[in-house]
């Protein structure tokens, strides 16, 4: 190779300062492609075969690709065998995640906005032209995706949906701080109304509500100061209560959904590695802290969970959770077959996530513990309010990434049979009139369906990832 | 967790030095020790419990709870090794499971460390559009789903894509003879292969001999550089000193191997000599070699970024060429940077090997899969299959591990 010392990094965005004056076209050309005679021939080279690459890749996108088979059963990929006469769910659903993701992400804009006033730095917010660039992928999918419709009605949704989630950032935006914090709240509901839309409200789903009101009560009283003795058992019975409100609330709604079991296509992709991912988490955390435990007893079989789980691949798991699972219960395989691949995921993510987590306790400084332990903090609040938020702080742009590589790994699902993106498009092909057509194509639908979502996220965590470091220098 | 510790007996100065004394079961030592009783006897419990259950179910369904189907005839043919017999036990199934497993392992990883060197040197490359095809290729594959890449390269490069699609066997005749050297098919692509003739035994004794040999010519020649100063040129000399007595043993031995050319069966669908492989196990090493030089690469490029500036900077004060800067100082200090995530990715690839059942190749996976739905029975089978990947995995990070031990430099 003619490659010599590294050059700059050319794709990131945050990590540049201020630009020298842009070169012209004809000194970059003879800068970064002509500089030596080896890179003046590899240049023409290489541009001549992207130029064919392209014309292929063109003709192939628009002339001779056979998208029908997409085109066809784009509902079916998307949504699987999910009941059509419950559709309404999912778009209401969506409507509710936009409105809350809109919510913290105007949060996150005006916090960072007020506290680079009260640090004196000029705040720009981010431009259009910055957010195509950096979700662009994404809006190429959607693209694809109303360009495959035969209706209108999917593009009104779409823009309908984003209007939504602007909106709501808008507003938030707007608001002060004081309200701030009854907006996180008004965020959470709307996330959590998003998820019960589509599954229900039946069963244990109050649990979710609970935890809810629970983080909303601890906070509002944190700033409650008084040196009563029964303030934490004022706080306990108010959360208590809260609970209770919110039991009661949940009882009087009979609001029966569309449980896991029934969802398919991509959507399941989504929801089994998002829910496995937050399910997961508690566990890895759990085993991290105990592989760094000083008790032999407890350091032994952290380690043997997670080196077990991380010595096999995840399809031996999702076997033995489809074939045997429900053998180890005593009742007669209570579980179907979505939870117990979301079980499996679980337990598997839980082991990634817990070598990820010890990485983040393993940067703590010795010092902050023993600070804290010389303050006076018993070992659990040492913990809680001192080693892990540093620590899980650390690991962010880490959890994206086993989360990206969960998502990739939902694909897997297909091999026990469950409808998730990939067996929906073998079985497009068992359609008589697709029986060898766009076999390639639905492929690389499929993939750039996944391509697009990862990349973009892979690209959002090295982002946080630079910006964290430089908060922390 | 730990506990505070009370029972500290050091009494801090200015303190009266009365010890103080906490009563024994406030101690560190016997919480800890009540602490790990309690866990241990509940996930003894927990163990027991689940076990219990599982027994009891298998019982109820009447699936035997032993090893015993180990010993059980196989009872179907594998498609990637035709020459194994189905009354032939479970076991030995498994290891010819082992052995292609491990066939694409190797193949995969050495294909993948290859093009991720070239592809993470790539990226860093001074020439922009070397560094964006670089980059376009790694973001490409490190973001799709491994799956979907095995599946396109299996059913859109090869079965129904523009790669071979033949409807009729093909057959490349040698020019002049009537065998083939080359035979693709729906499935199956056969190539040459060796075939052992006579004294294969001995020449392979002599073989060893000569890798001894070479390995006396390399110290030679080191010592000899040391003490001279003279270019040692020891590669150069070791191999010539082997291939030289690989090939007089060959030749005086008369010939111990020879070239078994593909052909096919009557019917035309088996080769019956040669090197047969299948689309399945193209389709998998290919893919999954590129998935993982993926992310090879970028492991790559990050130890490259690791290694000081200055040390490319001196070698070129030094007058070195751009190509003996990174042979001679940047690429032998990068990699060893690169060797325990490397390590990983290796690990990561033979794991995906498993992924080989969704098209079809006769991996260790797919075959006690298929054994499992002829009935025998999943717990005992799937608790094998672990266990082969658990030794995969452990004894590819020791070898690993040593390696890296070997390769790390040694502070002074």
């Amino acid at each position: 190779m003619t490659a010599t010392v590294p050059p700059t990094e050319n794709h990131d965005g945050g990590a540049r300062r201020e630009a020298p004056a842009r070169p012209t076209a004809r000194a970059w050309a003879r800068e970064n492609l002509f500089n030596n005679r080896h890179n003046s021939v590899l240049s023409v080279v290489i541009a001549a075969g992207l130029v064919v690459l392209t014309i292929y890749g063109a003709r192939f996108l628009f002339v001779t690709g056979q998208w029908e088979p997409v085109r066809t059963n784009l509902t079916l990929l998307m949504m699987g065998t999910f009941p059509r006469a419950e559709q309404w769910r999912v778009v209401v659903q969506v409507y509710l995640l936009c409105a809350a993701v809109g919510l913290v992400w105007g949060g996150l804009t005006s916090s960072s906005r007020d506290r680079a006033r009260d640090a004196g730095i000029p705040f720009s917010r981010a431009r259009l032209r910055d957010g195509i660039r950096r979700w662009w992928p994404v809006f190429v999918l959607l693209l694809a995706l109303l360009g495959m419709t035969r209706t209108w009605l999917p593009l009104g949704f779409v823009a309908s949906a984003l209007t939504v989630g602007v909106v709501a950032r808008r507003a938030m935006e707007a608001l002060g701080a004081v309200w701030r914090g009854p907006a996180w709240f008004f965020a959470g509901i709307c996330a959590l109304a998003g998820w019960q839309v589509v599954s229900g409200t039946g069963g244990i789903a109050w649990w979710w509500g609970s935890a809810l009101v629970a983080a909303a009560v601890l906070r509002t009283t944190r700033n409650v100061r008084t040196d009563a003795r029964w303030q934490p058992l004022a706080r306990f019975a108010l959360i208590a209560g809260a609970i209770a409100v919110v039991w009661a609330v949940y009882a009087q709604f009979d609001f029966s959904g569309v449980g896991w079991d029934d969802w398919s296509g991509f959507q399941l992709n989504l929801v089994a590695a998002a829910a496995s991912i937050v399910l997961a988490f508690p566990v890895g955390l759990a085993a991290a802290v105990g592989r760094r435990s000083k008790l032999p007893a407890v350091r032994f079989l952290s380690v043997g969970y997670i080196e077990l789980i991380r010595g096999v691949p995840l399809i031996t798991l999702l076997f033995m959770g489809d074939l045997f699972l429900g053998f180890f219960l005593p009742t007669e395989d209570p579980l179907s077959k979505v939870t117990r691949a979301i079980a499996v995921m679980t337990l598997f993510t839980g082991a990634y996530l817990a070598e990820i987590v010890r990485g983040g306790l393993q940067a703590v400084p010795r010092g902050q513990v023993e600070a804290a332990q010389a303050i006076g903090l018993s070992a659990p609040r040492v913990l809680g309010m001192i080693v892990l938020p540093q620590a899980l702080r650390a690991v962010i742009p880490a959890l994206v990434g086993q989360f990206i590589n969960l998502f990739k790994d939902s694909t897997l699902l297909s091999i026990i049979a469950l409808t998730e993106i990939l067996r929906i498009r073998e079985s497009i092909h068992g359609q008589r009139e697709f029986l060898i057509v766009g076999i390639a194509e639905t492929l690389v639908f499929v993939a750039f369906a996944f391509w697009a979502l990862a990349f973009t996220m892979s690209r959002e965590s090295q982002r946080l990832e630079r910006r964290l470091g430089v908060g922390e220098r | 967790m730990s506990l505070s510790s009370r029972n500290a007996a050091s009494p801090v100065a200015g303190e009266p030095s009365v010890p103080i004394v906490s009563s024994w079961w406030r101690r560190t030592g016997f919480l800890s020790a009540i602490w790990q009783a309690a866990l241990v006897a509940g996930v003894c419990l927990a163990g027991w419990w689940l076990y219990g259950n599982l027994v009891e179910n298998l019982t109820r369904t009447r699936i035997p709870t032993d090893f015993d189907f180990l010993t059980q005839p196989t009872g179907f043919a594998i498609p990637e090794n035709f020459g194994f017999d189905p009354s032939l036990p479970i076991w030995r199934m498994v290891l010819i499971g082992v052995q292609n497993t491990f066939l694409a392992g190797l193949v995969g990883v050495l294909l993948a460390s290859i093009v991720g060197l070239i592809v993470g040197v790539a990226r860093l490359s001074s020439n922009w559009l070397v560094a964006r095809m670089a980059q376009v290729f790694v973001e490409g594959f490190r973001n799709t789903p491994p799956l979907v890449v095995i599946v396109f390269f299996s059913f859109a490069v090869f079965s129904f894509g523009p790669l071979p699609v033949f409807p009729e066997a093909l057959d490349l005749k040698l020019p002049g003879s009537d065998s083939n050297w080359l035979v693709l098919s729906k499935s199956r692509i056969g190539i040459p292969s060796l075939s052992a003739e006579r004294h294969t035994g001995l020449f392979w004794i002599i073989v060893v001999c000569g890798v001894v040999a070479a390995a006396g010519v390399w110290i030679w020649r080191s010592r000899r550089h040391v003490r001279t100063g003279e270019p040692h040129h020891r590669v150069l000399w070791a191999l010539g000193t082997l291939v030289l007595v690989v090939i007089v043993a060959f030749v005086t031995l008369g010939g111990p191997y020879d070239w078994a050319l593909p052909a096919r069966s009557e019917n035309g669908r088996r080769l019956i000599s040669g090197f047969g492989t299948s689309a399945a196990y193209l389709s998998l090493t290919l893919a999954l070699a590129l998935y993982t030089a993926s992310h090879i690469a970028e492991v790559v490029r990050a130890s490259i970024l690791a290694v000081p500036k200055g040390q490319s900077e001196a070698a070129g004060a030094l007058a070195l060429s751009p190509f003996q800067r990174y042979r001679h100082v940047v690429l032998p200090q990068g990699l060893r940077i690169a060797v325990p995530p490397t390590i990983n990715q290796y690990l990561n690839l033979v794991k995906n090997t498993s992924l080989g059942t969704v098209v079809g190749y006769a991996d260790v996976t797919n075959l006690t899969r298929t054994s499992i739905g002829n009935a025998n029975p999943a717990p005992q089978s799937i608790a094998v299959l672990m266990g082969v990947y658990l030794v995969f995995s452990l004894v590819i990070s020791l070898l690993l591990n040593i390696y890296n031990r070997s390769v790390q430099i040694r502070e002074r």
